[in-house]
Formats: C-alpha cells, sequence, structure tokens
C-alpha cells in the first residue's frame, strides 16, 4: 500500500496518451527508429572503425572501393569510410535536429504565449514579428547567414552556428501554434479562478495556461526535428555548411559527382536520411493521435 | 451590529464591445456585513456574476469598471495597484465559480490546486501546503482525502470538484466569499450536501458570503438578505424573510412564482421574455417591457430606490398601489 498504489490508479492526461500511443503501430515504429538513430549518435562515435573527417583508407590503398566486410558502407574517392562517417554524422545530425527544435520550441512557447496572452500594442508587435518569419523565404536566408556568418563574424562555432541560424528563422510556426492555444485558453474559467485567487499575469500565463497547451508544443517539437534535419542535410549538401564537421548532408554533397560510379558514397547517408526523418515524423503523428482530446475514446 | 465589510456603491461596469457598449452593472449598489450572508438574485445576464468579478476588480476584458465605489473593510479597492489587489485575492476575497469542471486546471492534482495558492499567499512551504490541503479537503468532506489529493479533476465526480473548488476558495481564509451559482451544475442531492457544507463553513469561519444565483429556493435557505438584480440595476432589497412575504417589485413576485413548491400545487409562472439587451436597454423601468403592472409611467421614467420600511427598498413606479403575492418561506 501507500504512495505507489495510489500514483498508479491516478490516470493523468501523460498516462492516457502513453497507453493510446503503445496501440499506435506507425507510432511505435516511429520510435524505434528514433531510438535506433539516438543510440547510433550516443554510442556509435566510440565504436566506429575510423575517426570522423580521416582519411586512413587512402593510405591503405583503399579509396573508391565498394561496399565489403572491411568497409561496410565503401570508401569514397578522398579515403574516407562511409560508414564510419555516417556514424559520426548521426551524431551531429541529430544534434542540430534536437538542439534547433528545442530553442524554436523556447523561442516560439515564449512569444506564442506572450503574443496570445497580452492584448494591444504588445500582441500586435509580436504578432507582426511572427507573421514577418512566417512569409519570409527562410532557405535563402538561412544559406546566405549560414555563409556570411561562418567566414566573418562567428567563425569556430562549427555547426552551433547552424543550431542557431536554424532556430532564429525556424520558429514562428511553434509561435503560431501556441498563440491560437493561448487565445483559447485564455477565456476558460480555471484561469479566471486562477486570476480571481491572485495569480499575476507571468504566473496565469506560464503556470496554467502554457501547461494546458504542452500537447500540441510536443507534437510540433517532434515534427520540427525532422525538418531541422533535413534542413541541414540541404545546407550542407549545398555547400554552406561546416565543411570540417561530418554530416550527411555533406557526404552527399561530396559523393554526388562520381555518384555513377561510386553509388555507394551517397547511398548510405541518404538512407540514414531518409530512415531518420520518417522515424521522426512516424513518432510526431503517433504522439498528435495519442495526445489529441478529440480523439480520447 | 458589525458594521460593513464590503460597501459596492452605484458600481457601474460596461463592456466596450464592437457593437456597442453592454452595460452589464449600471449603478448597483450592495452592502455585506461581517459574517453575513446575502444574496444576489437574478436570471442570468442580470449582473451578478459582473458585480463579484467588479469586487475583486477581475472583469475580463473589454469590460472595465467605469463608475461609483468599492469598499472593503473601509478601504477604497478601485484606488488600489493591480499588485495591491493581487494580495486581496484569495486571504480577503474569494471566489467559487459555477463550474467545477472548467474552474479547476484540468493539467494539475487536486494537491498542487490547492498547495500553489497556499505557497502564493501563506508563505508555506511545500510540506506544509500540502498537509494544510489534506486538512482543508478534510473540511470540505472529501472521503480519502489523501487519495483524492493525487487525482486530477477529471477523475473526481461534480459534487466532489466543487468541494475541491471550495477548498481551493478557501484555502486563505477569506473573510467574504463569492458564491457564483456554486450549485447550478449539480444534481438536487449533491446541491443540498454542498449548500449545507457551505452554510457550516460560513459559520465556522465567520466569514460573510455572497451568494449568487437564480434560484429563490437558495436564497431561502441561506440568505439573510437580498438583493434583486435585474439588467445591471437593483430592483428590491430587502431581508430575506420580508421580501418573501410581502415583495414590493413585480419582478421579485415573478422569481418567487417560478420557484416550485412540494406544499402547493400549483403551475409554475414562467417571465414571459428574455432580458433586454443590454446596448440599448428599454427607456424608464428596464423590466417594463416584461412587466404586466406596467403603465405609461414605466416606460418614461426611471424609478428610483425608494424606502419601504426600514431596510426595505424597492426601484419601482407603483409600489405603492401595487397589492403584490409573497410566499410563505
Amino acid at each position: 500500500m501507500g504512495e505507489r498504489t495510489i500514483r498508479r490508479r491516478s490516470a493523468s492526461q501523460w498516462a492516457v496518451a502513453w497507453r493510446r500511443f503503445r496501440r499506435n503501430k506507425s507510432a511505435l515504429a516511429g520510435s524505434s527508429i528514433v531510438v535506433f538513430f539516438l543510440v547510433v549518435a550516443i554510442v556509435g562515435p566510440y565504436l566506429a572503425p575510423y575517426p570522423a573527417r580521416s582519411y586512413e583508407a587512402l593510405y591503405a590503398g583503399e579509396a573508391g572501393e565498394p561496399p565489403s566486410w572491411k568497409h561496410p558502407f565503401g570508401v569514397e574517392q578522398s579515403g574516407i569510410d562511409v560508414f564510419s562517417e555516417v556514424i559520426h554524422g548521426t551524431r551531429n545530425d541529430l544534434y542540430v535536429g534536437l538542439a534547433a527544435s528545442i530553442l524554436t520550441t523556447l523561442i516560439g512557447v515564449a512569444l506564442g504565449a506572450v503574443g496570445g496572452y497580452f492584448k494591444g500594442l504588445v500582441g500586435d508587435i509580436v504578432l507582426g514579428i511572427t507573421q514577418v518569419f512566417f512569409v519570409i523565404p527562410v532557405l535563402l536566408l538561412i544559406l546566405l547567414f549560414a555563409r556570411v556568418f561562418s567566414v566573418l563574424v562567428f567563425k569556430g562555432l562549427g555547426l552551433t552556428l547552424i543550431v542557431l541560424i536554424l532556430a532564429f528563422f525556424g520558429w514562428s510556426s511553434v509561435s503560431f501554434i501556441v498563440r491560437g492555444e493561448t487565445l483559447k485558453i485564455k477565456e476558460m474559467e480555471f484561469v479566471q479562478a486562477a486570476r480571481s485567487l491572485g495569480a499575476s499575469s507571468w504566473r496565469l500565463l506560464f503556470r496554467h495556461i502554457v501547461p494546458n497547451i504542452l500537447s500540441p508544443v510536443i507534437v510540433i517539437t517532434t515534427l520540427n526535428i525532422a525538418g531541422f534535419i533535413l534542413t541541414e542535410v540541404v545546407v550542407s549538401f549545398l555547400g554552406f555548411g561546416d565543411a570540417n564537421t561530418s554530416t550527411w548532408g555533406l557526404i552527399l554533397n561530396e559523393g554526388f559527382s562520381y555518384m555513377r560510379t561510386e553509388w555507394w558514397v551517397p547511398l548510405f547517408p541518404g538512407l540514414a536520411v531518409v530512415f531518420c526523418v520518417l522515424g521522426f515524423n512516424l513518432m510526431g503523428d503517433g504522439l498528435s493521435d495519442a495526445l489529441n482530446p478529440r480523439l480520447r475514446e | 451590529m458589525a458594521q460593513s465589510l464590503l460597501e459596492i456603491e452605484d458600481l457601474r461596469t460596461y463592456f466596450f464591445t464592437e457593437a456597442g457598449v453592454v452595460k452589464a452593472v449600471d449603478g448597483i449598489s450592495v452592502k455585506v456585513k461581517e459574517s453575513q450572508t446575502i444574496g444576489l438574485v437574478g436570471e442570468s445576464g442580470s449582473g451578478k456574476t459582473v458585480t463579484a468579478l467588479s469586487a475583486l476588480r477581475v472583469v475580463p476584458r473589454p469590460g472595465r469598471i467605469v463608475g461609483g465605489s468599492i469598499r472593503f473593510d473601509g478601504e477604497d479597492l478601485l484606488a488600489k495597484s493591480e499588485e495591491e489587489m493581487r494580495k486581496f485575492r484569495g486571504p480577503k476575497m474569494a471566489v467559487v465559480f459555477q463550474d467545477p469542471t472548467t474552474s479547476l486546471n484540468p493539467v494539475y492534482t487536486v494537491e498542487k490546486q490547492l498547495s500553489d495558492i497556499l505557497m502564493l499567499h501563506m508563505d508555506m512551504t511545500k510540506q506544509e501546503a500540502s498537509r494544510s490541503a489534506l486538512r482543508l479537503l478534510e473540511r470540505v468532506g472529501i472521503p480519502e482525502p489523501e487519495r483524492r489529493l493525487r487525482a486530477y479533476p477529471h477523475e473526481l465526480s461534480g459534487g466532489m470538484k466543487q468541494r475541491v473548488a471550495i477548498a481551493r476558495a478557501l484555502s486563505c481564509e477569506p473573510r467574504l466569499l463569492f458564491a457564483d451559482e456554486p450549485t447550478t451544475n449539480l444534481d438536487v442531492t449533491i446541491q443540498a450536501q454542498v449548500l449545507e457544507l457551505m452554510k457550516q463553513l460560513q459559520k465556522d469561519l465567520k466569514m460573510s458570503m455572497v451568494m449568487i444565483t437564480h434560484d429563490m429556493g437558495i436564497i431561502a435557505d441561506m440568505a439573510e438578505r437580498v438583493t434583486v438584480l435585474y439588467a445591471g440595476r437593483v430592483m428590491e432589497e430587502a431581508d430575506t424573510p420580508m421580501l418573501f412575504t410581502s415583495p414590493k417589485h413585480p419582478y421579485t413576485e415573478a422569481l418567487l412564482k417560478a420557484v416550485p413548491s412540494v406544499a402547493e400545487t400549483r403551475t409554475l409562472e414562467v417571465i414571459p421574455g428574455n432580458i433586454p439587451n443590454l446596448i440599448e436597454v428599454p427607456s424608464g423601468c428596464v423590466f417594463h417591457p416584461r412587466c404586466k403592472y406596467a403603465k405609461d409611467i414605466c416606460m418614461k421614467e426611471i424609478p428610483p430606490l425608494e424606502k419601504v420600511e426600514e431596510g426595505h427598498y424597492v426601484a419601482c413606479h407603483r409600489w405603492r398601489e401595487l397589492k403584490l403575492e409573497g410566499r410563505s418561506k
């Protein structure tokens, strides 16, 4: 008896959502993929046969070799072991996706909540800024900023620079969702009740309103991870990324020219991108179904 | 006798909507004495709730208090800063809302809902707050309080939720409690229990209470004095027995006739029509379009609140001539 039995009985909305999530096959498949990539990202680099951006195979005379037992994903022209490189890329790409998405969520929740809660000038200004960021051609600016900043201002920031740029340009969709939910929730009676019991505006906003919109925020954060990984791949593929850090996009970029003869170079990082993005998307969709109160049985 | 704890004078709270100015409260005066329960009666839209929200200064936008005065224990509430008002809400005045399903935050456990306020106002640590929360649940008669502390609102029944909402409102032992139709959404047996509980708590804590309702039966049971509101104005004000036995306002009479009684068999009477559009209120007496006694003067002049006898006031041009039917309690 005691605390544990009591806690288990209490079915919070999270417990209900988890039960529904577990029964959803594609959501489970998605999260399995995500877990797989996370494990590779965490332990992979320690187990990889070659260090990142290493040309060792060149000296062994194995440059440009097709997949074999020694080099499961083949070797690049310059002597880079593709298998090792994809593993190192996994860590870096997941870092970009997770970090950019979390930052985006922090910015988006803060601005969306404030913009939705405070009417008048503050709300209008925040909405205006959000709309500007929503309509500008983000990819072009990301490429521009990545190039300019990496050369001029923030040398040596490496991938973190990409993370900051992605987050800076990517928060508006989170902000819109949070704003809409805030507008809805703030009219609910429990907010009025909390206010009439002495809660300040900030307390209302961040203790009473925001916790009630976590579900859509979790979903969009998960889906954004997939989006940011994809964007990072595009940026690196186009050659605007950090040339000293292993990423999937960078291998794609380097293997692109020899695609006809050395098909294995772009194939494996390409597959990694596809599965990783698919995993996060399936997981996000599953979370969306599990957390949507309208589908509650 | 004790002096007034809350004194609302000529309060005007308007809502500035795009369709026009809604005069939700248009010159209401209410006094509540120490440890007294008064009733605010009227249909939906009569200004009962807005009066309570105005007293706490939590009128939602686009509403605004545009006139009148609100004094609590001698202090002028309208002169206070928002920060000072926050310290008032909870420890001095609190509200129990109509629908406990929507007035409790769905993402927090009962314990969190209660301890949050205790930690905010009473400077308690987490442990102290949780102990107090448990005592509060016991106090409002929730069975198995240890277990309920960890429950989420959706796991509780309606009656239980309202008890939690009452516990929350009482957590800082307010001197005045607004009960905004606290039993409207509960079924009849639970309703009786909750009212009984509130009566008991009011006595134990020696607090004042403003019971907001449209149900004359609840008023008869709970309140010492009643103010009858209609379309944001006071129609009649009297001690409860007086109001029941000799109502002076046709609206009061109509409300009394709309209450079912076990003792007598008769058809319930309906008040024809609806509460008027509060943007373009009827001229003269606001009640005249629905009043069966209305005469020319009622359409032209706003009736002043006149003294009938000590403690009994009415706003009707014809109160002297009308023989209105009361009820025994």
